[in-house]
């Protein structure tokens, strides 16, 4: 036998026996394998490759050569475009997590029409580009057969409708149970933590949430007579019309899904900034002239740290770039990618990020699903009104602000925010000052170590000033 | 009878749960749809069909959205 190309598998690529992905000279790859032949061969020839691809529900991919497989047992290599930016589901706010079960539920739909089925609904399987949602798992589809259940269907509600729910009913911030179980929140714990009106008021959650745990529960130690595992449930069977009546069920359960119409902290923190008129259109006026020089400095990628609505990332936007608006809050991220949406803008991606507390790796050997760090592709990070709250708000020493930006990226673009500053006295407030260092030199003095600065100036009718620097 | 295998997990429970909830959900999802075919062709044109506009998805948060748009 030849010798096999070196390529890397990817780490999160290990569950599925019909393939894997990986890389090869750094560039991804599927490799399918004999044990999916069947399947992928109805899922060429039904056309529902092309009508998926088509109508933008998966991603496009090329076929590659054969001789690139990385491993025994081969019967074709694809290579899937990539994304910009690889997000997780706890990433999102409500309406991405939300649009992206509507999509699984929709490729499904457009699966039975040509006589197969989504083979799972894993909410890791879907990648935004901006804020278009798209699956990225090419063999997800396989053969229909008749009076077969609809195997993802706990998938489908521990990966999506539980954390949906829990959100819509209990707390937006409740997404952040995804990160703990990466296999979707456990329909016990969801059932417990929603409110006792959704098991009597809401058939849709009574039903797939509460019923489903509880026949979870009691199907637990599942056995026969003997002792030995009962293969009862495999058995269970299903018509096709069925199948429809619960996937048209889910849909209307997970359409019916809405955020109560409030607001929090940042989100209207947008509408109440410190500056006059005038102080606005000046840093308008300098983000734009520092963005425009980076981008002629060859810079194609920004992160706007602490984007909250994504007034800035517009104009990182305006100026060509591709842009992660990150936000620690997840209302000011829901609030952006519905503006966004409702625009049709995919220029921007919004996304719930706290970096200063980063989303790290998880699952198998903590590579599964990579930290946020290391996921960093940007070429500017633009900092804007943040400095204080990671220096005064989260106690963090100036040179470690600095370290950290100069990890993320090679261009930063940062608003220093001085004591004086109302908004920087408002963290002060109620606490005691013992940041004797949090000063304009000290701010200086700090980024000096790992970054030259290349334009600093003052925002008009305010103390603020704007730096653009670049690492060393 | 066929047995059903997956590379997931299904789940004993959740295969018995489905069967029972697809059971008891396609009662009204078989009158609605008789009710639409019926009368579907009076209507202007349908508004839940399978597959909606690709990409960007239902057109139910509009309350939500009212932040700038342009």
């Amino acid at each position: 036998m030849s010798e096999r190309p070196a390529a890397q598998r990817e780490p999160g690529s290990y569950r599925d026996p019909s393939g894997f992905v990986f890389r090869h000279d750094g560039v991804l790859h599927r490799q399918i394998n004999a044990s999916f032949a069947e399947d992928w061969a109805a899922f060429e020839s039904s056309g529902l490759h092309r009508a998926l691809i088509d109508q933008g529900l998966l991603i496009p991919d090329q076929q590659a050569a054969l001789e690139l497989a990385p491993e025994a047992g081969a019967i074709a290599v694809i290579q899937p475009e990539e994304v910009g930016f690889i997000s997780y589901p706890f990433e999102w706010s409500f309406s991405q997590l939300k649009d992206a079960a509507l999509l699984t539920l929709r490729a499904h739909s457009m699966a039975a029409e040509h006589g197969m089925t989504i083979r799972d609904a894993s909410a890791y399987n879907v990648q935004f580009r901006g804020v278009q949602p798209i699956l990225i798992d090419t063999l997800s589809f396989e053969r229909a057969r008749p009076d077969q259940p609809w195997k993802p269907y706990r998938q489908f509600c521990e990966n999506f409708l539980a954390p949906l729910a829990l959100m819509a009913y209990r707390d937006g911030r409740l997404g952040q149970l995804l990160r703990t179980w990466i296999d979707g929140v456990p329909l016990d714990l969801a059932s417990e933590l929603l409110p006792r009106r959704t098991r009597y008021f809401s058939p849709g959650l009574a039903a797939h949430i509460h019923l489903h745990a509880r026949a979870q529960r009691q199907h637990a130690g599942d056995s026969g007579p003997d002792g030995a595992p009962s293969t009862a449930p495999r058995a269970v069977t299903m018509s096709e019309g069925r199948r429809l009546a619960l996937l048209d069920h889910l849909r209307r359960t997970v359409e019916g899904l809405r955020l109560p119409p409030q607001g929090t902290t940042w989100a209207e923190y947008a509408d109440q900034t410190s500056y006059s008129e005038a102080g606005t259109a000046s840093k308008e006026a300098l983000v734009r002239r520092m963005v425009e020089a980076v981008w002629a400095d060859g810079g194609r990628r920004a992160w706007d740290v602490g984007a909250n609505t994504g007034r800035y990332s517009r104009l990182a936007a305006d100026a060509g770039f591709w842009v992660l608006a990150l936000d620690i809050d997840w209302a000011a991220v829901e609030r952006h990618y519905l503006a966004l949406r409702a625009s049709g803008d995919n220029r921007i991606m919004p996304f719930l990020a706290d970096i200063v507390e980063p989303s790290p790796g998880i699952g198998w050997e903590n590579v599964e699903r990579t930290s946020l760090i290391d996921r960093a592709n940007a070429d500017v990070l633009i900092a804007l009104a943040l400095v204080h709250h990671l220096a005064i708000g989260r106690n963090a020493p100036l040179p470690m602000v600095s370290r950290l930006m100069a990890r993320l990226s090679q261009h930063v673009i940062v608003e220093w925010v001085p004591k004086e500053d109302p908004m920087a006295q408002r963290l002060l407030a109620a606490r005691e000052d013992v940041f004797p260092d949090y000063t304009l030199d000290g701010f200086r003095a700090a980024f000096d170590t790992e970054f030259e600065i290349l334009d600093e100036a003052p925002i008009e009718e305010s103390h603020r000033v704007l730096f653009r620097m670049k690492r060393r | 009878m066929r047995l059903v295998f997956a590379y997931i997990d299904p789940g004993a429970g959740s295969l018995v749960i489905q069967a029972i909830i697809a059971g008891l959900v396609s009662i009204p999802f078989f009158f609605r749809n008789a009710i639409r075919s019926t009368f579907g062709r009076f209507r202007r044109k349908p508004t839940d069909g399978p597959s909606a506009a690709p990409g960007v998805s239902a057109p139910d948060d509009k309350g939500a959205t009212s932040t700038d748009s342009e």
